[in-house]
């Protein structure tokens, strides 16, 4: 192996290497994606940020790599730019059976079908961002976030990642990357936040990053203690519940536990030979690489006070040494125990398990992300997150409807007694009973400052007068990080948990969740959770739906772009398609949700095809009574959703999924929407497949948007099939706007209506709170930003024809429901029965 | 595969004058290749059973061997064998053209001294034995050299300055500008994506095309031409029965890689792999495809030691639309670079991803999106011949769909039938021109139709007049 | 013998279409041969290219893709 790393004690110090090298060429910066634009937050601490981050890129020490060893021939002109030509980088012996690339701008490309690819995947998922993982090669970037990811949760030392990537590796890994690894590192999770006996630590495993902070003059007159020396933390006897360890466990408890059993053994037998083949190409045993040589480990620690922790937090970001948080609940005893365990029947999955293992590795709570895509179980790993601490939790979800659906998991995984969990929703305000215990809100109803009711107020002292043991933050990228700072500011707990299934925004600042909760701790392959039968595999396809004629002269027409869009929305031929696929669907016997952001469209097809609906202003009560027919009456088998419905609604029934219309580019809603089948009832019956149907009308903006949309699901191998042109749509019974004068009969309508009415419902965040939205805050909140509509809401200021008759109310009168709801009250009972017994 | 890959010598053939064909089938190895090359499998049905038939047979019998739902392929093997010049109909009978009968049975039956087949060369006295691994590089290697020029006419590999006169006279380069480098045309892109024994026929197309302003003898060219498709891999075959035209075809064959020949040997020549399957059927090509690429890696100064060993393709393309390709020949790369936008490069690696702004620009280029998805697919790597369909079908729909949308509209060149004189008159004739395929649109109430070609309907409207003609007079 | 005027069959969307006709009435009728039904029409060869590109031209300014695709078609972060 040519370039032979160094001696740790050779690594020179980061300020001298970087002054070392003059920005001769500008930096490709590594954390381009990191681009701080938010203008309206927390300034200050912003701006730390954003230095810590941009401190670090990859620079140009590639001149020392390429000493005129580029390959030159008649192919070259072709990688003239910066970092496209990396011939110079040797070949290695024996590359072919090694599975990667490492490209000096950070990619990493994976040869997914190579012996080894499986143990790199596993590696590179810890130290690097995955970027696309479809069939054969994946690719992956490595990023100051990812390696302070890996520093801080996986806990490996410079040496061991850049050791593992050259060994990895098929070609020599560039200097720049090198150099970059050791620059980012030296800083990264070097210093630690630990709350221990009820008292806050700096800890850090060097003792003189320890000195340098206390000669600091900000940080220095904060120390209560003298430093003090200690045997590092240990995993010890910490089992996570619902592993197969803790079933072991069970079984023979006086067999004695082999520290640091990571259950990382999702590849079963095949393990057994890659091994073998991986040392004999890198003369390593599988025992020495790894960084638990536990006995020598000890840390460093000196304490401060608790109303210090903000201030020598700040300061550490400036001096450009994060924090990273870890919380040694075992040891806390001031704060009293929750009695809550997972329920015997309780298993969680291999992946859930290494994302746990991830977070508990040490022994101690670590604060972080855990990204699993929709369906994947994500409320279970928090339940075991919170089953494994066993102390006060507080869940924070998007909407009313889920956290009813949070209490209601925690209810069915784990045997907390149902006094202790109280949701804080704007019905429900009461708090739990005894010292410890569960709370599940919203997001809004914490951080709502203004006309707070006096129930609400006092169950706001009520959480911000205690520690909490456990924050669970679910579907944490929608969340804009002002809203995160105030509810950090007013929950005081340990641990924070970032449940998400896509850590993607369009407005890129996912990078501030790392700062705010933690780094990512673990992020799931679809593709591979398809494949094993734990979410459902999903065929995807964009029916293009040409424009009806005279739709299309009166959108080439139409000056207003709001408006634009709803002609092409309401392209009848659209309509038809929509209306052929749920026929087609309803027929093989699959529940269908249609999807539409634009409430106007959403009604005038809902009611057009006698289908029930549920938007932002639909009543709680309504919305759950219209859910619960979808789920158990076989005569209701289609739901028109807005975009209400793109997170946290529970829906396993569902098996085919129609979207007509949509955020426009935003991947994360492509991405979420998809998620609403991933769990799919019977996505283990052989040969099973969810359908995901996006219809885009041509020649219109939407085509565009589409590919936007599709780009990280595409990313994640899903394959978009485009239909152009659905068999047998014409001899549909029934088929709407077959003829001309009803296709310019809907036209007229379409253009009486206002601009507004093109428009889409609000944000996710305004109606967070289901049914305490308050219509009249909306006047007073609507922020035009540029190019976006999306605050402008919907439903209420539309001129809106109800000809048809709504489904909806159909439902409400149907004596099938008060059946039903007699049949759920029965069968809810008899669940609960069944698990007490 | 086979169609298309012959389909310029095909073209090139039929348009041909009556008397050139007269020469050509003098030659029974030529009468025989075209027979091999030319024929559809019905038209080779009728040869055989004509062949040995002394008096004519009327056209009615032979049109009742096959099946009423056969008539499209009964009308082309006729069109094609009338074409040709190969029979002859007179008042409703068939026969063979006497030249081709007398030497095609020459061909199958042996005899005669007409040299047609070669006269091989015992070779067992060489010093320095030729091997058939030796013709194989030397075939990729000048060929590649031809493809690399047209790519990169500045590069350091220049072909001889015969074969750059040829493209560009044969409009698959253009000199742009006096003492400026000749540029490569949307002729000669659609060139490059062709299939290696595609590329092979279009070449000597296009040297048949100059040969007649070089004063050569076209027959003796094609003779030449036709007759090493029937010559044996590896064999030395001499040059003394050749005439002086085909010495001369020799030494520019040379510079196509077809034939080898060794300077102080020049009284013999070895065909090459291009050669011998110049007329032979398609699994003949594929394994020169085959060997081909064999050769390129073997001759590239990196060769990945898994991926070399009888591996031919090298692509990976993904649904995403990412492509890796794992080569490091730059003429690969270059050909690439046609259709995609590329990413960055390693020693044995090519990063690249198909956009709709890389198609399209291919497509503006003259090339279409069936030659990329056949390139893709000739060259895709080994795991992904592991599927079914080889290339992930929505990447291929979607290669196509771009293709449309640069286009918005399905251009069909052809020629509007207008003006019929009867009700009749439109639907007999639209039912030809269906039966023959060649129907794009008709519109029976309007009298209108839209066909792709009209040589065929036009030759039928005529036998149909006589026809009538004849019984107006009886 | 009926008449054989040589052209090119155009087959497009009904919405493509209608640009097209108005491109040749626009232009004095210098395109189109025969207007054939909803999504046919037969145009003039030599004519088919000026077409096209008037065509895309249209088709550029009613969707916002050409502009996205110029900034974003050699951005090198797509790599």
């Amino acid at each position: 192996m040519p370039p032979k790393r160094k001696a740790p004690g050779a690594s020179v110090g980061p300020k001298r290497s970087r002054t070392g090298t003059p920005a001769a060429t500008p930096a490709a910066s590594i954390g381009s994606e990191d681009d701080y634009s938010d203008s309206s937050g927390d300034e200050v601490a912003e701006e730390d940020m954003s230095r810590v981050i941009n401190k670090f890129s990859i620079t140009g020490h590639e001149n020392v790599d390429a000493v005129a060893t580029k390959k030159v021939d008649a192919a070259s002109k072709f990688f003239v730019k910066r970092g496209r030509d990396n011939t110079h980088l040797q070949l290695k012996l024996g590359h072919a059976s090694r599975p990667l690339w490492i490209n000096p701008d950070g990619t990493i490309i994976l040869e997914s079908f190579n012996p080894l690819a499986s143990r790199a995947q596993e590696f590179l998922t810890t130290i690097a961002e995955p970027q696309s993982r479809p069939q054969y090669l994946h690719e992956y970037k490595i990023t100051a976030h990812s390696l302070y990811a890996a520093v801080a949760s996986a806990g490996l030392t410079p040496e061991d990642l850049l050791g593992t990537l050259e060994r990895f590796s098929k070609i020599a890994v560039p200097k720049t990357i090198a150099q970059f690894i050791k620059d980012t590192t030296e800083s990264y999770g070097k210093i630690k936040l630990v709350l221990k006996d009820n008292r806050y630590f700096i800890e850090s495993k060097d003792p003189q990053m320890l000195q340098k902070l206390l000669t600091d003059q900000e940080i220095g007159p904060l120390r209560l203690q003298e430093v003090v020396k200690e045997k590092a933390p240990q995993r010890g006897q910490l089992v996570i519940p619902g592993t197969k360890e803790a079933a072991g466990l069970k079984q023979a408890p006086n067999q004695p536990r082999v520290p640091n059993a990571n259950a990382q053994n999702t590849e079963g037998g095949q393990q057994g030979t890659t091994d073998d083949l991986f040392t004999s190409i890198t003369g390593i045993k599988e025992d020495e690489e790894g960084d638990d040589d536990e006995d020598e480990d000890t840390v460093h620690s000196f304490e401060i006070s608790a109303e210090s922790v903000e201030t020598v937090q700040k300061r550490c970001f400036t001096l450009g040494f994060p924090i990273s948080e870890e919380y040694a609940f075992r040891d806390d005893t001031k704060n009293p125990d929750l009695n809550i365990d997972l329920r015997p029947h309780a298993r969680i999955r291999s992946y859930q398990e290494v994302s746990l293992n991830k977070m508990f590795g040490n022994g101690r709570a670590k604060s972080g992300i855990i990204v699993l895509p929709c369906g994947a179980g994500k409320t279970l790993v928090g339940i075991s997150a919170g089953c494994t601490i066993k102390k006060s939790i507080v869940v924070l979800a998007t909407s009313a409807m889920s956290v009813v659906q949070w209490a209601q998991q925690f209810k069915t995984w784990s045997n907390i007694d149902p006094d202790q969990i109280a949701t804080f929703t704007s019905e429900n305000k009461t708090a739990f009973k005894g010292d410890a215990g569960i709370i599940v809100s919203t997001y809004s109803m914490v951080t709502q400052t203004r006309g707070r009711s006096h129930d609400s107020e006092k169950m706001m002292q009520f959480l911000m007068g205690r520690e909490w043991g456990l924050l669970i933050l679910d579907e944490v990228h929608v969340v804009p990080a002002a809203m995160f700072r105030k509810v950090l500011t007013s929950i005081n707990s340990h641990a924070k948990l970032g449940l998400t299934a896509t850590l993607l925004r369009e407005d890129d600042k996912v990078s501030d969740l790392n700062f705010l909760i933690g780094p990512k701790l673990y992020e799931a392959n679809w593709m591979e959770l398809a494949e094993l039968g734990h979410i459902a595999k999903v065929q995807c396809a964009e029916v293009w739906c040409p424009m009806s004629p005279e739709f299309y002269t009166a959108y080439l027409n139409e000056p207003d772009a709001r408006k634009k869009t709803l002609h092409y929305i309401m392209n009848p031929r659209k309509f038809q398609a929509c209306q052929f696929l749920i026929d087609h669907h309803e027929k093989r016997g699959d529940k269908i949700i249609v999807f539409s952001d634009n409430v106007y469209a959403l009604k005038a097809y809902a009611l057009k095809l006698k289908k029930a609906f549920i938007y932002g202003e639909t009543p709680q009560q309504e919305r759950m009574r219209i859910l619960e027919n979808f789920q158990l009456n076989d005569q209701v088998n289609t739901i028109f959703l807005s975009k209400i419905g793109d997170t946290s609604l529970d829906l396993p029934e569902a098996t085919c999924l129609i979207q007509i219309s949509s955020h426009y580019g935003s991947r994360r809603q492509e991405a979420q929407r998809l998620g609403r089948i991933l769990r799919a009832k019977r996505r283990n019956d052989e040969g099973f497949n969810a359908f995901f149907y996006s219809l885009v009308s041509k020649d219109t903006s939407e085509m565009y948007y589409s590919s936007k949309r599709q780009a990280f699901l595409v990313d994640q191998g899903y394959a978009f099939k485009v239909i152009t042109h659905l068999q047998g749509i014409e001899n549909l019974p029934g088929l709407a706007y077959s003829t001309l004068a009803e296709r310019k009969e809907l036209l007229e309508e379409v253009m009486l209506q206002n601009a507004e009415a093109g428009g889409q419902e609000k944000d996710d965040f305004d109606n967070a709170t289901g049914l305490s939205y308050n219509a009249n805050r909306r006047g007073a909140k609507n922020r035009r930003t540029k190019g976006k509509l999306s605050e402008l809401s919907g439903g209420n200021t539309m001129a809106y024809m109800e000809r048809n008759k709504s489904k909806n109310k159909d439902l409400k009168k149907s004596q099938f429901f008060k059946k039903l709801n007699r049949e759920t009250e029965r069968r809810k009972k008899e669940q609960l029965e069944m698990l007490k017994g | 595969m086979a169609p298309s890959t012959i389909r310029g010598f095909d073209e090139y053939l039929q348009s041909l004058p009556p008397i050139t064909f007269q020469r050509l089938y003098q030659q029974p190895a030529t009468a025989l290749a075209i027979f091999r090359r030319m024929l559809p499998s019905l038209a080779k049905i009728f040869v055989t059973t004509l062949l040995y038939n002394d008096r004519p047979i009327p056209l009615a019998e032979l049109q009742s061997w096959v099946r009423t739902e056969s008539y499209r392929e009964r009308e082309d093997a006729f069109s094609k064998l009338r074409r040709l010049h190969i029979t002859q109909e007179r008042a409703g009978n068939v026969s063979i053209d006497p030249i081709f009968k007398k030497n095609f049975r020459l061909a199958l039956t042996g005899g005669g001294d007409h040299h047609s087949f070669g006269v091989p060369v015992d070779a067992s006295d060489d010093r320095k034995k030729v091997s058939i691994s030796t013709l194989d590089n030397y075939a990729a290697n000048q060929f590649d050299c031809i493809l690399h020029y047209m790519v990169e006419p500045s590069g350091q590999r220049q072909p001889n300055p015969g074969v750059k006169i040829l493209l560009i006279t044969s409009g698959l380069m253009k000199q742009s500008e006096r003492g400026h480098q000749p540029k490569i045309t949307q002729a000669g892109f659609s060139f490059i994506l062709q299939e290696g024994n595609a590329q092979i026929w279009a070449l000597l197309i296009q040297y048949l095309e100059m040969c007649e302003s070089l004063q050569m003898e076209k027959t003796e060219v094609l003779h030449f031409l036709l007759m090493l498709g029937s010559l044996e891999l590896g064999q030395a075959y001499s040059t003394a029965t050749l005439t002086q035209t085909q010495i001369k075809v020799l030494a520019d064959l040379k510079d196509y890689g077809v034939v080898y020949q060794r300077k102080s040997m020049p009284d013999r020549f070895y065909p090459t792999r291009l050669a011998t399957t110049l007329t032979s059927d398609v699994t003949g090509l594929r394994s020169t495809a085959a060997s081909f690429t064999q050769a390129l890696v073997a001759a590239g100064p990196v060769a990945p030691p898994s991926e070399a060993a009888g591996e031919s393709g090298f692509i990976i393309i993904e649904t995403n639309y990412r492509v890796y390709a794992y080569t490091n020949n730059p003429l690969s790369i270059a050909i690439l670079d046609l259709f995609c936008k590329l990413g960055s490069r390693f020693p044995n690696l090519v990063t690249a991803k198909l956009t709709r702004a890389s198609i399209q620009r291919a497509i503006a280029n003259g090339i279409t999106a069936d030659q990329i998805i056949d390139y893709l697919k000739v060259h895709a790597h080994p795991v992904m011949r592991k599927n079914v369909l080889i290339l992930p079908p929505t990447v291929v729909d979607q290669i196509r769909l771009w293709q449309i949308e640069g286009e918005r509209m399905k251009t069909t060149p052809g020629f509007l039938f207008k003006d019929f004189a009867s009700e009749w008159d439109f639907q007999d004739t639209a039912r030809y021109a269906e039966e023959l395929g060649i129907l794009a649109w008709k519109d029976s109430k309007r009298r209108l139709m839209f066909a792709t070609r009209t040589e065929q309907i036009v030759d039928y409207l005529k036998r149909r007049g006589e026809q009538q003609a004849v019984g107006r007079k009886v | 013998m009926p008449r054989v005027n040589k052209g090119v069959l155009v087959e497009c969307d009904p919405s493509i279409k209608a640009i097209l006709l108005k491109i040749d009435q626009d232009a004095g009728h210098a395109y189109i041969i025969e207007d054939l039904d909803e999504s046919t029409l037969v145009v003039k060869e030599q004519k088919l290219a000026d077409l096209k590109h008037q065509l895309d031209a249209v088709l550029r300014k009613t969707s916002m893709q050409e502009r996205e695709e110029e900034s974003s078609g050699d951005d090198d972060g797509d790599f």
